[in-house]
C-alpha cells in the first residue's frame, strides 16, 4: 500500500507546475555552479602551476582541491603562498583578494545550492502534503479505505523523497561526470569516496527538510499558512541562527582581530631588527622573533579554536550548519583543515628557520620542500563530521516522527 | 475610492496571520541583532583602544625611521554604523598570516542582510495573491463590478501593502535603534540619521520592488499555489543567485593577471634583476671614470684609500667622481626598474578595477545587490570608504614623510652629525597619527545614487508590468 501511495504521489508530482519549477531551478543551479566554480577552479591551478616553488624555495604553497569545486570552502586561503622568511612568514593571497565583489556574497558552489536553494525546494515538495489533501477531500477517501495512517505517511515521504532527490541524483552525477572529461581535474578514488559521502549528507539534509514540510502541513489547516511558517522555519535555519551564532559566540570568547595580530608581527621584528644593529647580535634577535611569532600564533590558535567550537556549537542547532561543517571537512576545505594547514606552515617554518638563519652567513640556502598531507576520512570524522552526521540523521527522524505523531492526531474533517 | 481600497488592504493585512508572524519575526530579529552587534561593535572599541596604547609604547622606545612604514600605517577605527550595517568590515584577510575565516563559512548577520533576505521573503508572502487570492475568493468579480476602475485596484493593493509591511519594519529598526542607542559609549551623529535615513528610503524602494514582483507575478497567475512557486523563483535568482554568480561571471570576462604571480614578478625585478643591471651600468660607468682618472688604476685596500683620500687633493676628487658616477649608476638601475615594475603594477591595479567594476555591473541587476551596495556606501562601510581611507592615508603619508620625518631627521643630525638616522631610536609620540573621520554625507550619496536609480527603475518598470497584466486578466 505504501508503494502505491509513493507512487501515486510521483505521478501527481510529475505533473504538477511546482515540479517544472523545481526541476527547472534544480538543474539550471547545479549545473551553473558546477561550471561556474570549475573555471573557478581551473583559473587557479593555472596560477598554482606558475607560482609553483622551484626546489629549494622555502616556500609553503599546497595545490588548489578539486573538491572545491563542490564546496569552495576555505580553499582561497588554504592555497596562498607562505615564504618563510627571517623575519617571518610572507603570505600572498591569489586573485579574487583584488576583485572586492567576491567579499560581498558568498560563493555559488554546490553545497551552497544544496543548503540555500534545494533546502528550499525540499520545503516546497512538503509544504502542502497533508493540508492539500484535505482541502480536497481526497484524505478522508484515503483514509476511509482503512490503510493506517503511518502507512499513508511513509507512502507520501518516499514519494516525494523519489521525486525530489532522483532529478537531483541525475543532474549532480551528469555535471559531475561532465567534469571528469577535463583532464586538468584528477579526483582521485578516495575524493569520489568524499563526493558520494557528500552527496549522502546532502540526501539526509534534504529529506530533514521534507519531514518538516509535511509536519507543518500537519499542524495547519491551511497550505497558505503552512507556506508562510515553513519560509520563515527555513530562512531561521539556513541564514539566521547560523550567522548570528557565530557573532554571539564572538561575545563569549575574545579573540585578537587580524588586524591586531599584523600589528603586533610587525612591531615585534622591527624592534628586534633595531636592537640587533645595537647589539651585532642578529642571530639572536632573529629567533626571538620566530619565537615571539610563534608564541602569538599559539595563543591566536588557542582562542581561535575555542571561538570554532563554540560557534559549532551553537550554530548545530540548525541542521543547515551541521551539515555546512561536516560536508565542507569532508570534501578537505573546512575551518579544521585550514587551521591545520597553518600549523603545519608554522612547523615547517620551524623546522628550517635555522638554515635561513645561516644562508645570511653562507649565502643562497636550499631547503627541503614543503609537504601536507590532508587529514584522512578517519580523522576528519573523528574531528568532529560524525557527530554532525549523526545529528543530522537525528534531525530527520526527528521531524519524521513528530509529523507521524502529529499526523496521527491529525483531524481529517 | 483608492483610500478606501488601501485602507481595505490594510485591514486585511493587519489581521492576516503571515502578517503577525512577519512582525513578531522581524522585531525579534532586528533587535537581536542589534544587540550583538552593538556588543561587538564595543569589543572592537575596546581592541582599537587596546592597539593606540601598544603603537605609543612602540613609538616611544623603539620607531626607528628606516622601518616605520611598517608600524604606522592607517588604520580605521571601528565607527559607530557598525552597530547596524557591517559591510566589508569583516575580517576576511587574505594577506596576513592570520586571516579570520569564520564570516567566510558563515556571513555575519546585520541590517543589510535582514532587509535583503527576510524582508524581501515577507514581502512577496504578502503579495503573492494579491491577485490571484482575490479572484480565487471571488472578491475581485465584486470589486470590479462595483465600477472600480483596476488601476485603482492595483494602486491601492501596492499602497495597502507596502504600508503593512513597511510600519513593522520601522518599528523593528526603531527598537533596535532604541537598543544601540541605550548604550552610553554609542554616539550617533547628525550624519549619521541622514545616512540612516537614506538607507530606510532605499529599503523602502528594496521591499517595493519585492512586492510588485509578486503583484506582478500573482497576476499572471491563475491560482495563487503556482504564484507562490514562480514567486520564489525569481526570489531565489534575484537574491540568491545572480550577486552570488557574478564576480566569477566577471571573472571569465575580464581576467586580471595572477596577483601571486606579478608580486613574484616585481619582487625579482627590484631585487636581483636590479642588482645585474645595477653591477652592468655600474661597471660602464666605471670605465668611463678610469679613462678620465688614470690615477683609480692601481689597486689599494680600503684604509689605503682612505689614507690618499686625505692626503692627495687629485685623488680625492677622482674618487669622489667615482662614487658620483657609482651613485648615478645605481639611481638608473633602480628607476628603469622600478618603471618595469610599475608598468606590472599598474596593469595589475586596472585590470582588477576593471573586473571589479564589470562584477558590481553585473551584480546590479540584482536589487538585493543593488541594496547591498547602497547600505554599505551610505554607512561608510563599503567601496567608496576604502578609496576615502585611501585618501586620507594619502592626506597622512604627505605630512609624516614630507615634513616631520625631514624635520626629525634635521633636529638629530643637529645634535649628533655621524648618527645613522635611519635606524636610530626617536621618541616619535609627537608624530601626526592617521585621523579617520567619515566622508560627507554628499560624497556617499554620490556613490550610493545608482543604486538608487536601478531600483527606481525597477519600480517603474514592474508597476507598469503589472498593471498591464492586471488589465488583461480575466476575473473569471
Amino acid at each position: 500500500m505504501t508503494w502505491t501511495i509513493a507512487r501515486k504521489e510521483i505521478l501527481s508530482n510529475l505533473l504538477s507546475y511546482k515540479f517544472f519549477i523545481v526541476l527547472l531551478l534544480m538543474v539550471l543551479l547545479v549545473a551553473t555552479s558546477l561550471f561556474i566554480m570549475h573555471r573557478d577552479f581551473r583559473q587557479r591551478m593555472d596560477d598554482y602551476q606558475v607560482v609553483r616553488p622551484k626546489p629549494g624555495d622555502p616556500i609553503a604553497l599546497v595545490a588548489p582541491n578539486p573538491m572545491s569545486i563542490f564546496a569552495k570552502g576555505l580553499d582561497d586561503a588554504m592555497t596562498r603562498s607562505f615564504e618563510v622568511r627571517a623575519i617571518g612568514i610572507d603570505v600572498r593571497a591569489g586573485q579574487s583578494s583584488g576583485n572586492i565583489i567576491y567579499s560581498y556574497f558568498p560563493a555559488p558552489d554546490f553545497l551552497y545550492v544544496v543548503r540555500v536553494v534545494l533546502s528550499l525546494v525540499a520545503l516546497l515538495f512538503g509544504f502542502d502534503q497533508v493540508s492539500r489533501e484535505r482541502e480536497q477531500g481526497t484524505l478522508k477517501l484515503v483514509l476511509g479505505s482503512s490503510v493506517s495512517r503511518a502507512k499513508v505517511l511513509a507512502g507520501k515521504w518516499i514519494g516525494n523523497f523519489l521525486s525530489l532527490a532522483v532529478p537531483f541524483l541525475l543532474v549532480t552525477l551528469l555535471a559531475s561526470a561532465l567534469l571528469m572529461f577535463d583532464s586538468n581535474v584528477q579526483f582521485s578514488a578516495g575524493q569520489l569516496g568524499r563526493l558520494a559521502f557528500i552527496l549522502v549528507l546532502s540526501l539526509f539534509y534534504l529529506g530533514f527538510f521534507l519531514s518538516l514540510g509535511i509536519l507543518v502541513s500537519t499542524l495547519t489547516k491551511r497550505a497558505a499558512t503552512s507556506v508562510v511558517v515553513l519560509l520563515f522555519a527555513w530562512s531561521l535555519l539556513v541564514f539566521i541562527i547560523p550567522n548570528l551564532g557565530t557573532l554571539l559566540a564572538r561575545q563569549f570568547v575574545s579573540v585578537p582581530s587580524v588586524r591586531a595580530l599584523t600589528e603586533k608581527r610587525q612591531q615585534t621584528w622591527t624592534r628586534e631588527i633595531l636592537l640587533s644593529l645595537k647589539d651585532r647580535d642578529w642571530e639572536k634577535h632573529v629567533r626571538t622573533i620566530s619565537s615571539e611569532n610563534d608564541q602569538l600564533e599559539q595563543d591566536y590558535r588557542l582562542k581561535f579554536e575555542r571561538l570554532v567550537r563554540l560557534s559549532q556549537n551553537i550554530n548545530r542547532i540548525s541542521p543547515a550548519a551541521s551539515f555546512l561543517d561536516a560536508s565542507s571537512e569532508i570534501a578537505g576545505t573546512g575551518i579544521g583543515e585550514e587551521s591545520r594547514l597553518k600549523q603545519e606552515v608554522v612547523r615547517y617554518k620551524d623546522s628550517i628557520i635555522d638554515k635561513i638563519i645561516a644562508a645570511r652567513r653562507d649565502g643562497d640556502g636550499q631547503y627541503p620542500a614543503f609537504t601536507y598531507a590532508p587529514r584522512s576520512l578517519p580523522e576528519i570524522f573523528a574531528g568532529g563530521a560524525l557527530f554532525d552526521t549523526a545529528w543530522l540523521i537525528f534531525f530527520n527522524i526527528l521531524s519524521f516522527a513528530l509529523a507521524y505523531v502529529a499526523f496521527i492526531r491529525y483531524d481529517v474533517r | 475610492m483608492l483610500k478606501s481600497i488601501i485602507a481595505k488592504e490594510i485591514r486585511a493585512n493587519i489581521l492576516s496571520f503571515r502578517f503577525l508572524a512577519s512582525f513578531a519575526l522581524l522585531f525579534v530579529i532586528v533587535t537581536v541583532t542589534s544587540l550583538v552587534l552593538t556588543g561587538d561593535y564595543l569589543r572592537r572599541q575596546d581592541e582599537y583602544s587596546q592597539r593606540q596604547a601598544d603603537l605609543g609604547v612602540y613609538l616611544k622606545n623603539y620607531a626607528h625611521f628606516n622601518r616605520i612604514g611598517n608600524i604606522l600605517q592607517p588604520a580605521q577605527p571601528p565607527i559607530p554604523f557598525q552597530t547596524l550595517v557591517r559591510g566589508l568590515t569583516a575580517e576576511v584577510n587574505l594577506e596576513q598570516f592570520n586571516d579570520d575565516p569564520l564570516p567566510v563559512i558563515f556571513p555575519l548577520i546585520d541590517l543589510t542582510f535582514i532587509v535583503t533576505i527576510l524582508v524581501s521573503l515577507m514581502a512577496l508572502i504578502l503579495s503573492y495573491d494579491a491577485v490571484s487570492g482575490e479572484k480565487e475568493d471571488g472578491t475581485l468579480k465584486l470589486m470590479l463590478a462595483n465600477g472600480m476602475s483596476r488601476s485603482h485596484i492595483i494602486l491601492g493593493k501596492f499602497a495597502g501593502g507596502l504600508l503593512t509591511l513597511l510600519v513593522p519594519f520601522l518599528l523593528s529598526v526603531a527598537a533596535g535603534m532604541l537598543i544601540i542607542l541605550l548604550h552610553p559609549r554609542v554616539t550617533w551623529s547628525g550624519a549619521d540619521w541622514g545616512a540612516l535615513g537614506l538607507i530606510l528610503l532605499g529599503a523602502a524602494l528594496y521591499i517595493a520592488v519585492f512586492y510588485l514582483i509578486g503583484i506582478l507575478i500573482s497576476s499572471v497567475h491563475r491560482s495563487s499555489s503556482s504564484s507562490i512557486m514562480t514567486s520564489l523563483f525569481v526570489w531565489v535568482l534575484l537574491v540568491l543567485v545572480v550577486p552570488n554568480l557574478s564576480p566569477y561571471v566577471a571573472s571569465f570576462l575580464s581576467p586580471t593577471p595572477s596577483r601571486i604571480k606579478v608580486a613574484r614578478e616585481v619582487g625579482r625585478l627590484y631585487d636581483t634583476d636590479r642588482d645585474d643591471l645595477g653591477r652592468k651600468l655600474a661597471a660602464e660607468s666605471r670605465r668611463e671614470v678610469l679613462r678620465q682618472y688614470p690615477v683609480l688604476e692601481e689597486r689599494l685596500t680600503e684604509d689605503e684609500v682612505k689614507k690618499r683620500v686625505a692626503e692627495d687633493p687629485e685623488y680625492r676628487t677622482a674618487y669622489e667622481a667615482a662614487r658620483a658616477a657609482n651613485q648615478k649608476a645605481w639611481d638608473e638601475a633602480n628607476r628603469i626598474q622600478g618603471a618595469k615594475g610599475k608598468v606590472l603594477e599598474d596593469d595589475l591595479r586596472q585590470k582588477e578595477e576593471a573586473q571589479t567594476g564589470l562584477a558590481r555591473s553585473i551584480s546590479m541587476a540584482s536589487p538585493m545587490a543593488d541594496f547591498t551596495y547602497l547600505a554599505t556606501e551610505l554607512s561608510s562601510t563599503g567601496m567608496q570608504n576604502m578609496l576615502h581611507v585611501g585618501r586620507l592615508a594619502g592626506v597622512w603619508n604627505r605630512v609624516f614623510y614630507s615634513e616631520y620625518q625631514p624635520r626629525k631627521i634635521a633636529d638629530l643630525k643637529a645634535k649628533d652629525p655621524t648618527a645613522d638616522v635611519w635606524n636610530t631610536a626617536i621618541d616619535m609620540t609627537d608624530s601626526p597619527r592617521f585621523r579617520y573621520t567619515e566622508e560627507g554625507l554628499g560624497g556617499r550619496m554620490g556613490a550610493a545614487w545608482g543604486a538608487f536609480a536601478v531600483l527606481a527603475v525597477y519600480i517603474v518598470a514592474l508597476f507598469a508590468a503589472a498593471y498591464m497584466a492586471f488589465i488583461r486578466y480575466d476575473v473569471r
